[in-house]
């Protein structure tokens, strides 16, 4: 399914990035040069993926995506600055203060200003350390953001929320269940992901269904469905098991063969080792097909060929960030899943994978910050920026950018308040979707007021979307932004209703968010 | 059904009754072992659903039947049978062996890890012992401690009370790491009540879930109190999320699960987490509860000295949580504010069905029915909080006995590999037992000890598989959680190369991995392949391996030739690795096969 002028475009954007990185040394190049021309996979022209971030802990969306008009900074900059260490980011244009601690506000000055193409009659701005991803709000209008999202049963208003009768999802502010809700939109216990269940409904356009759904991370429930079940794939690529080039282990070709035998069967009928089987069948048949369909990680489309020795992907420049605790560089476990994504992608026309929609998930932990929230919560932003600015720039030279979205996701927003150096579990928060079939540079929903606490106890009176602590009381659902990216990925509206039976709660004309084109 | 011996109700009960002789040593030796396993004598309670004679007592079989079953409950007690152990319990009986084990002196993580620091000190003085050291010592004694049985009981309790050295606070402090494994093996075994306290005012705790340094809330400046650890006091370390039956099962409104707590309880328990900090010479001074030290003076042992509450920075205000309420406080009073929570959280019903079902998860199954979780929390509650009490009854239980086509649970990959190990008695070359860290999923275990994710540990105990036949019959199977396509093909490599040249870290000194075993019972069998694979089985799967699994190692195994070794003895060493590879292949066979990766 090689599509000429695609494959053109990936070239020459490929030698590009070459020659790069490579400067003038001619001999190398010309050897990647001749190397890339025999491996020269590329989607097929009605590919499409979607890509889940999901960011594991409870991001403090307040701290990513910050309203600064006069209304919302002041209560801002009162309700999260306490001692001992305030966690309010500073207002935009505050020059950085080399001689402040590490990652504290002052150090890393003002926050980042965005321009919505609709501003909701306010100012915006980003985490001092998302400038990338400010250049592709501001200006490559790629990256859109939705405002005050979370998983609700229907629209519910604060009034409403106080009613203990009114449906809401369970075990709101639980770590666990609200990652398991999200996901699969139910507590702890459910099964089935709206990814997956929308690879099921799409899989049939898949030569093999086990690539329909593919998780860089560990599992992910949003990665299954009825019939689609994940597929692991390591950072680095499939793991082969056991043999070596020639099938064998410990020098016989009968052991390995055993091995095959042994791994993905069992002799006997117990559940657990027939699940086990299955999953070794798996590992030993993936890896097998995609061991002559993956391009290396050191291609120059997803890397950086080392001069000497193997690859490591921890020395690769293009999967290092800024660290903000450091000053230095630093390896991006993140963006190194991305890579294998973007490999994974790469190879979905191979011969061993054929796939038109897939389902791909990798994630980062570490968002619950509870306290020490400055630094913690600085370089997790720094590391979710560079990793979206390099899967975004890597998609481009793939020519691939129009068929991948990807959308960030978390257990749950956090307290609009501070408990002197951290904040609490939360509901709704602020998400990203990125694409080059996003209609980025706006906001999708409203933004919610930021009010004043409470003298006298934590509620937040002054804002109809702020519940104890200043937690965000979601305006809008995680069924209408899967709605909204299945509707792109090719559902139709009974098969949007049947993966997210909620989105019935909410009218028609508010099911699609509109921010996909 | 695999070959086992399907040691049903029926088969159990008569066994017992034949064996009086055996019944009798166990009602002598065990006897508050069965007082425990028959539900603190019928208080109403179901107590298991096991009734030997009807008439309320229930009867466990004191004795093994077989050394496959002495092996099988090896399994679930300690981190793998050996026959020397498999000798003590076929000689003694369960219950007994449980006490004798429970008589064994505790021994000490930390002073292991400061041998260690003082060792390398000595060689090189700025430096020092770290994480390594805490996992040399947890693997030296699960590999071979005499307290095998304590320190199972500290690895699965690790596993629900949750730090972890992936925190880089935990992490960097890995002498109180060890203590924090010490005092697991300690109040773990003691009351409940002690315990919760201990975890509660861990240091290493307090870092973890950051009520360390928590201050009351300011009603000036709208600073609220932390509520990390009030949130998961109740959620994983003591009642759970939702109202439980006594057997385990979920208390509903008809329709909903009730709720254990909401965000009012959680903001009230919150205010007694506050004000706790460092213990400290000067305390209560500003300087301790901050930084630890004032004036100089500090206490060398305050990463593991159990927090000090600081009345200063302690909420005075009334708290309510979970139906009690401590009454606003003239002066702030940590202490009586913690006692109280504590009290009232070891006193909720559903401590004894939440944490029993994960000790049976961790131990025996993943699957327990609500009469066993009954009887486990039934002991406990008679025991008034015993956590002995508790392990008893989850290993004396008839279920734990039990074979069936859903029994047991996937072993996890840590307990794989010391199995492995202790089946075949590996030796470590420089007495450390240098395992190290083996979180690689895709070149180790995926699993390292004392390094779980997050607090919610490798694994959550509800965990059911997508798209698995487990699934299907909404079995939970907590291991698969850590289990996907990079961890299958990682294990069968690592095993592989553990195989072949030894376990662990490299050492110059010998240039070889640390941990060796010699092989010479089984190269001694090299030549009688059958004979090789019926003596794998013993060592590594009970005695339970099926006939097919056997003809497929045997087929493979013999398709290895060996040479004829000449009269000159000229080819001795290619006979030599021919033998060894023909070992290598029949153990790596059997530790692969999805039969040795489940618990039955």
């Amino acid at each position: 399914m090689t599509h000429p002028n695609a494959s053109r475009r990936l070239f020459l954007r490929h030698a590009a990035a070459m020659a790069s990185v490579l400067g003038p040394v001619a001999a190398p190049f010309a050897l990647n040069l001749s190397a890339m021309g025999s491996a020269a996979a590329q989607a097929a022209p009605d590919y499409k993926a979607l890509v889940c971030l999901f960011l594991f802990g409870g991001n403090d969306a307040l701290n990513m995506v910050l309203p600064t008009d006069a209304d919302s900074w002041t209560p801002y900059s009162a309700v999260r600055n306490q001692a001992p260490d305030s966690i309010a980011l500073l207002a935009p244009g505050t020059v950085p203060n080399p001689g402040a601690a590490a990652a504290s506000p002052a150090r890393l000055g003002g926050v980042l200003p965005i321009l919505p193409t609709n501003n909701q009659g306010r100012s915006f701005a980003l985490h001092p350390v998302m400038g990338t991803l400010q250049t592709m709000f501001n200006n490559d209008k790629r990256l859109a953001i939705l405002p005050n999202i979370g998983p609700l049963i229907m629209p519910t208003t604060k009034a409403q929320y106080a009613q203990s009768s009114y449906p809401k999802p369970a075990s709101l502010f639980s770590h666990n269940d609200q990652q398991n809700t999200w996901q699969a939109l139910g507590p702890e216990g459910a099964t089935r992901g709206w990814g997956g269940r929308m690879g099921d409904m799409l899989a049939s356009m898949n030569a093999r269904p086990v690539f329909t759904s593919v998780s860089a991370s560990g599992n992910a429930v949003w990665l299954a469905g009825d019939s689609v079940q994940q597929y692991q794939v390591g950072s680095n690529g499939a793991i082969r098991m056991g043999t070596d080039g020639s099938g064998r282990v410990f020098g016989s070709a009968d052991v390995g063969a055993a091995m095959q035998r042994i791994v993905s069967a069992t002799r006997g009928t117990h559940v657990f080792e027939r699940d086990m089987a299955a999953l070794g069948r798996r590992a030993i048949d993936a890896e097998v097909a995609l061991r002559t369909a993956l391009k290396p990680a050191s291609d120059g489309l997803f890397g950086t060929a080392p001069s000497s020795g193997n690859y490591n992907a921890n020395n690769d420049p293009k999967l290092q960030y800024d660290n903000p605790l450091t000053g230095g560089k630093s390896f991006n476990s993140l963006a190194q899943q991305l890579q294998i994504v973007a490999r994974m992608i790469d190879a979905s026309s191979a011969g061993g994978v054929q796939a038109r929609r897939q389902v791909f998930f990798v994630s980062m932990g570490g968002f619950d910050t509870h306290d020490n929230q400055n630094r913690n919560h600085a370089d997790l932003m720094a590391r979710l920026a560079h990793a979206l600015r390099y899967f975004d720039t890597t998609l481009g030279a793939m020519g691939a950018r129009n068929a991948v979205t990807t959308f960030t996701a978390s257990d749950f927003g956090r307290t609009f308040t501070s408990n002197g150096d951290g904040t609490d579990h939360g509901w709704g928060a602020h998400h990203f979707v990125m694409g080059g079939a996003v209609r980025g540079g706006d906001l999708y929903g409203n933004f919610p007021v930021l009010g004043a606490k409470n003298a006298n106890n934590n509620n937040f009176d002054s804002s109809p979307n702020q519940l104890g602590n200043g937690a965000l009381l979601p305006e809008t659902s995680v069924d209408q932004l899967g709605a909204t990216l299945g509707r792109w990925f090719g559902l139709s509206d009974g098969q949007l209703l049947d993966v997210f039976p909620n989105l019935a709660n909410h009218s028609a004309g508010r099911r699609n968010l509109g921010f996909m084109a | 059904m695999l070959g086992i011996d399907v040691n049903n109700k029926d088969a159990a009960s008569a066994v017992g009754l034949r064996r009086t002789r055996a019944l009798r040593a166990g009602l002598v030796l065990g006897a508050s072992l069965l007082l425990a396993a028959c539900g603190g004598g019928g208080d109403g309670a179901d107590g298991g659903g096991e009734s030997l004679s009807g008439g309320g007592a229930q009867v466990v079989n004191e004795m093994p039947a077989s050394r496959e079953q002495a092996a099988r409950f090896l399994t679930q007690a300690t981190f793998g049978p050996t026959d020397a152990d498999i000798d003590r319990v076929m000689a003694i009986g369960y219950g007994a062996w449980i006490d004798e084990q429970l008589a064994k002196p505790a021994s000490s993580h930390r002073a292991s890890w400061e041998a260690a620091n003082a060792a390398i000190k000595a060689a090189n003085p700025s430096s020092s012992a770290g994480q390594d050291q805490v996992l040399d010592s947890f693997w030296k004694q699960a590999l071979s401690g005499e307290d095998q049985l304590r320190q199972r009981a500290v690895y699965a309790l690790s596993q629900i009370f949750v730090i972890s050295m992936m925190d880089d606070n935990v992490g960097g402090n890995p002498r109180a790491v060890a203590a924090w494994l010490d005092m697991l093996g300690d109040k773990g075994l003691g009351s409940y009540r002690d315990l919760l306290e201990s975890v509660s005012r861990h240091p290493l705790m307090g870092q973890y879930l950051s009520h360390l340094r928590n201050q009351k809330a300011d009603t000036r400046t709208g600073r609220v109190p932390d509520e990390n650890y009030a949130r998961e006091v109740m959620q994983l370390f003591s009642i759970g999320l939702v109202a439980l039956n006594a057997d385990g099962t979920v208390r509903s409104d008809g329709s909903q699960p009730l709720d254990s707590y909401g965000p009012a309880d959680i903001s009230g328990l919150a205010k007694v987490f506050t004000g706790w900090s460092w213990a400290c010479p000067e305390w209560p001074d500003n300087s301790c509860f901050f930084g630890g030290s004032a004036n100089g003076n500090s206490d060398p042992d305050r990463s593991f000295k159990s927090m000090l509450g600081y009345p200063q920075y302690h909420s005075p205000e009334e708290k309510k949580f979970l139906g009690a309420t401590i009454p606003a406080q003239s002066q702030s009073d940590p202490q009586a504010s913690l006692r109280v929570a504590l009290d009232t959280l070891a006193a909720h019903p559903n401590v004894g069905p939440f944490i029993g079902k994960q000790l049976i998860q961790r131990l025996v199954t993943s699957n327990p029915s609500p009469q066993y979780v009954a009887a486990v929390a039934s002991a406990f509650n008679g025991s008034g909080g015993d956590m002995k009490a508790m392990l008893r009854a989850v290993l004396m239980h008839p279920e734990a006995r039990r074979v069936s086509g859903s029994s047991g649970k996937v072993r996890e990959p840590v307990m794989r590999l010391s199995a492995y190990l202790r089946a075949f008695g590996y030796q470590s070359d420089s007495g450390n037992w240098r395992i190290g860290n083996t979180d690689s999923t895709s070149s180790a275990l995926g699993q390292t000890p004392l390094r779980s994710p997050s607090v919610f540990n490798f694994y959550r105990p509800g965990y059911v598989p997508p798209g698995t036949e487990a699934a299907v019959g909404a079995l939970a199977v907590p291991e698969m959680q850590i289990a996907h396509e990079t961890t299958a093909a990682g294990y069968v490599n690592y095993m592989r190369d553990n195989i072949a040249q030894g376990v662990g870290q490299w050492n110059s000194s010998t240039s070889r991995r640390d941990l060796q075993y010699g092989f010479a019972a089984e190269l001694a069998l090299a030549e009688q392949p059958a004979a090789l694979v019926e003596h794998i089985n013993a060592k590594l799967m009970l005695g339970a391996m099926p006939a097919e699994l056997k003809a497929e190692i045997l087929g493979a195994i013999e398709k290895m030739a060996i040479p004829t070794l000449r009269t000159d003895a000229a080819n001795q060493r290619q006979v030599n690795d021919a033998k060894r590879a023909r070992v290598n292949a029949a153990i790596f066979l059997a530790v692969i096969s999805p039969e040795y990766q489940v618990q039955k």
